[in-house]
C-alpha cells in the first residue's frame, strides 16, 4: 500500500500531450448530455414539434392557403425558435446546475482558469444546435419540394440559427453563473424567450407599420423571421434586409462579450 | 507580500501559514485573524462549533474565498498566485457532489489531465490512487452505484491526483459508520506519514481527531482560541479542568458507587451521574492541589472501588482529552 502511495507521486518526466482544460470539460460535459440521454430527449420532442409543423404546413401547401416558399420560411423559422430553446435550457442549468450538485467546486479548484471552465460548458450546451439543424433539412427539402430555394433558406437558417445559438447559449450562461438555483435561471431564461417571441404574435398590420417594423429589428428572433421572409419568400437581396441581421449580431457579440470578458472571471462556488 | 518569507529557505519543513487572515462579509466578521502553520508529515485538526469559522477559513486556504486581510503560504507559494496554489492543494469539500454517470476511473482520469497531466500518465495515476483507497475492484462501475463511504474515498483520491504538498479535508468522516470513520482516518494519517504531506482535517468528531491529528487549532466566533499540539493544548488547558473524575460502572451499580464515593476523603459535594450511561463525575477537593497529591487521591479512589467489587468499566480524568477542551474552550457559544 505504501509503495501504491509513492507511486502516486508526481512524476517529473511525465512524457504525452497535455489536453487544454476547455476541452477536457467540453468533452466530459458533452458525453454526460448526449449519452445520459438529456439531448436525446430534448431532440426528440423536437422532432415530434418539426413534424406537426411540418404536416400543417405541407397540408395548407396543399390547400394552397401557403405558398411553398412561405410554408419553407416557416419550417427554417421553427428550426431556429424550437433548436434554440434545447440551447438555452441546457446553458440555463449549466454552472447554477453544478452548484446544486455540489460538483461545482471541484472544477473550480483546478488549476484551470474559469474562462476555460465556461467556454467548456458552452461549447457543450452548443453542441445540440448542429443535430437539431441537420434534424430539420429532410423536413425542409421536402416541403421545399426540392426547388433550389431551399439551399437559400439552409443557408440562411445556418447563419441566423448558429448566430442566436451562440447567443442564447450564452445568455443562459450568464444568467447560470449569477444564480445558485436552477429553477431561477431557467425561469429568468424561459420568460426572456417567451419575451422575444411576443413580437410574432403581434397583427401583421402593426408589424408592418414603423412601430412594428423598430420592434422587428431590435428582437433577434423577429429580425431572423424577417430577413428569411425577405431573402426566401420574397427574393430581395440582402442589401433591403441587412438592417434585419444587425439585432442578432449585436445581440450575440454583447452576450458574448459579457460572459466570457466579464462574468466568466466571476464564477464562484455561490452566485454573488 | 515579497516579505513573507519562503519557509522551504531555511530547511523548514513548513507548508502551510497563515497570518492573521480576516474575512468580514458587510458588518459581520467571519473571521478575526487567522494565525497558525503546518508542517510536512502532520495532521491538523482544524475544530470549532458550527458558525466558527472553520469553512471560511478553508476556504480561503483553498483560494475559493478572499481574505480581507492577511496572507497565507502554501509549499511556499504567496497567496497572491491563487492559481499556482492551486496546483499544490488537494481538497475535499463537505458534501462533495459526484458526476454519478462516470466511473471511478473515469473521473480520476478527467481531474488528473484537469491538472495537465498527460492521459497516459493521468490513467495511471488513477489507477494507483483507486488502489490505495481500497477501490480499485470498483474502478469500472459508475459512481452513482457507490455507498457514502466509498464516495467519500473516492473524494480523497481526487484531492490526490496532483500530488499535493497539503490535502484539506472537510467533516470527511461524515454519515460514515464507525468502520468506515476508521478505515478514512487511518488512510488520512496514510497520507500523511506515508506521503509526507500536510493534511487540515474539519471535523466534530473530537475523540477520533484526537487520535489521528498531530496538532490542533480550535476556534470560536471566528477566532482561535488555542492552537499547538494536541497535548500543548490539553496541557494548557487543564490546570482548569483538573480535579474532576469520570468514572463509569454497569447502571446497576451507580446508588453503591455514588454512596461509596461521597464518603470517599477528598470527594468534593454530591457525585452526579448519567443514569444511561453509567458515567458518574467525581470532583475532588481543590485543596489537594494538583500534582503527585491529586493522583495519589485518583490512585486511591479507584483501589477503593476495586476492592469494594465495584465493576470499573472506565476512568477518565478530566481535562485530559481534547473533548473536555474543547467544551471549555467553545462554552461561550454552546450556551
Amino acid at each position: 500500500m505504501s509503495q501504491g502511495l509513492a507511486l502516486a507521486g508526481r512524476s517529473e518526466g511525465a512524457t504525452g500531450r497535455t489536453i487544454p482544460a476547455w476541452w477536457l470539460i467540453f468533452k466530459q460535459e458533452a458525453v454526460e448530455m448526449w449519452a445520459g440521454g438529456r439531448v436525446l430527449r430534448f431532440l426528440a420532442l423536437y422532432a415530434v414539434l418539426m413534424s406537426v409543423t411540418a404536416y400543417l404546413l405541407a397540408t395548407n401547401n396543399d390547400l394552397k392557403l401557403v405558398t411553398m416558399k412561405a410554408s419553407v420560411v416557416v419550417a427554417v423559422t421553427s428550426t431556429i425558435t424550437f433548436g434554440l430553446f434545447i440551447g438555452l435550457v441546457i446553458g440555463a442549468e449549466s454552472i447554477s446546475g453544478e452548484r446544486e450538485r455540489a460538483t461545482l467546486e471541484p472544477l473550480l479548484l483546478t488549476p484551470s482558469g474559469h474562462g476555460q471552465i465556461v467556454l467548456g460548458k458552452f461549447l457543450a450546451a452548443l453542441s445540440p444546435w448542429p443535430a437539431a439543424f441537420l434534424l430539420s433539412v429532410p423536413y425542409v427539402v421536402t416541403l421545399s419540394h426540392r426547388d433550389p430555394v431551399m439551399w437559400l433558406a439552409l443557408f440562411w437558417g445556418a447563419v441566423l440559427g448558429s448566430l442566436l445559438a451562440i447567443a442564447f447559449v450564452g445568455f443562459g450562461l450568464l444568467v447560470s453563473i449569477w444564480s445558485d438555483s436552477s429553477k431561477i435561471s431557467l425561469f429568468v431564461c424561459l420568460l426572456v424567450y417567451a419575451g422575444l417571441l411576443i413580437p410574432a404574435q403581434l397583427p401583421t398590420e402593426f408589424l408592418n407599420s414603423p412601430g412594428g417594423v423598430a420592434v422587428s429589428a431590435v428582437d433577434p428572433l423577429e429580425s431572423a423571421s424577417r430577413l428569411l421572409t425577405m431573402v426566401v419568400d420574397e427574393g430581395r437581396p440582402l442589401s433591403q434586409a441587412w438592417v434585419y441581421i444587425v439585432a442578432p449580431t449585436v445581440m450575440t457579440a454583447v452576450i458574448i462579450g459579457t460572459l466570457f470578458f466579464y462574468s466568466a472571471r466571476r464564477v464562484r462556488l455561490t452566485a454573488e | 507580500m515579497n516579505d513573507v518569507p519562503d519557509p522551504r529557505a531555511n530547511g523548514s519543513t513548513e507548508i502551510l501559514a497563515a497570518e492573521d487572515l480576516r474575512k468580514t462579509y458587510g458588518d459581520r466578521t467571519a473571521l478575526k485573524g487567522l494565525t497558525f502553520s503546518l508542517n510536512a508529515g502532520r495532521v491538523l485538526g482544524f475544530l470549532g462549533p458550527n458558525g466558527a469559522g472553520k469553512t471560511t477559513s478553508i476556504r480561503i486556504l483553498t483560494t475559493i474565498l478572499r481574505p480581507t486581510s492577511g496572507r497565507f503560504t502554501v509549499d511556499g507559494i504567496s497567496s497572491d498566485h491563487p492559481e499556482a496554489i492551486r496546483r499544490r492543494i488537494g481538497v475535499l469539500p463537505e458534501g462533495l457532489g459526484f458526476p454519478k454517470q462516470m466511473t471511478a476511473f473515469g473521473y480520476l482520469t478527467y481531474f488528473t489531465q484537469l491538472y495537465g497531466r498527460p492521459v497516459g500518465e493521468a490513467r495511471r495515476v488513477a489507477t494507483v490512487l483507486l488502489e490505495d483507497v481500497g477501490l480499485q475492484n470498483r474502478a469500472h462501475s459508475s459512481i452513482g452505484s457507490f455507498s457514502h463511504g466509498m464516495r467519500q474515498r473516492l473524494g480523497i483520491a481526487r484531492a490526490l491526483v496532483n500530488d499535493p504538498a497539503v490535502v484539506f479535508l472537510d467533516e470527511p468522516t461524515l454519515g460514515l459508520d464507525p468502520r468506515g470513520q476508521r478505515e478514512l482516518l487511518r488512510l488520512v494519517q496514510r497520507i500523511a506519514k506515508e506521503r509526507n504531506k500536510g493534511v487540515v482535517l474539519c471535523s466534530h468528531l473530537l475523540s477520533e481527531i484526537e487520535g489521528v491529528c498531530d496538532d490542533v487549532v480550535i476556534m470560536n466566533a471566528g477566532s482561535v482560541v488555542a492552537r499547538g499540539s494536541v497535548a500543548e493544548v490539553v496541557g494548557a488547558t487543564r490546570p482548569e479542568l483538573d480535579h474532576v473524575v469520570r468514572i463509569r460502572v454497569p447502571v446497576a451499580s451507580i446508588a453503591r458507587t455514588q454512596e461509596l464515593l461521597e464518603v470517599f476523603p477528598g470527594v468534593e459535594g454530591d457525585v452526579r451521574s448519567e443514569d444511561s450511561t453509567g458515567w458518574l463525575d467525581v470532583k475532588l477537593h481543590a485543596a489537594n492541589g494538583s500534582g503527585p497529591d491529586e493522583s495519589r487521591v485518583r490512585n486511591d479512589l479507584l483501589e477503593s472501588l476495586i476492592r469494594a467489587d465495584v465493576p470499573v468499566l472506565g476512568f477518565d480524568v478530566g481535562g485530559g482529552r481534547l473533548e473536555d477542551v474543547f467544551l471549555r474552550l467553545t462554552a461561550e457559544a454552546i450556551r
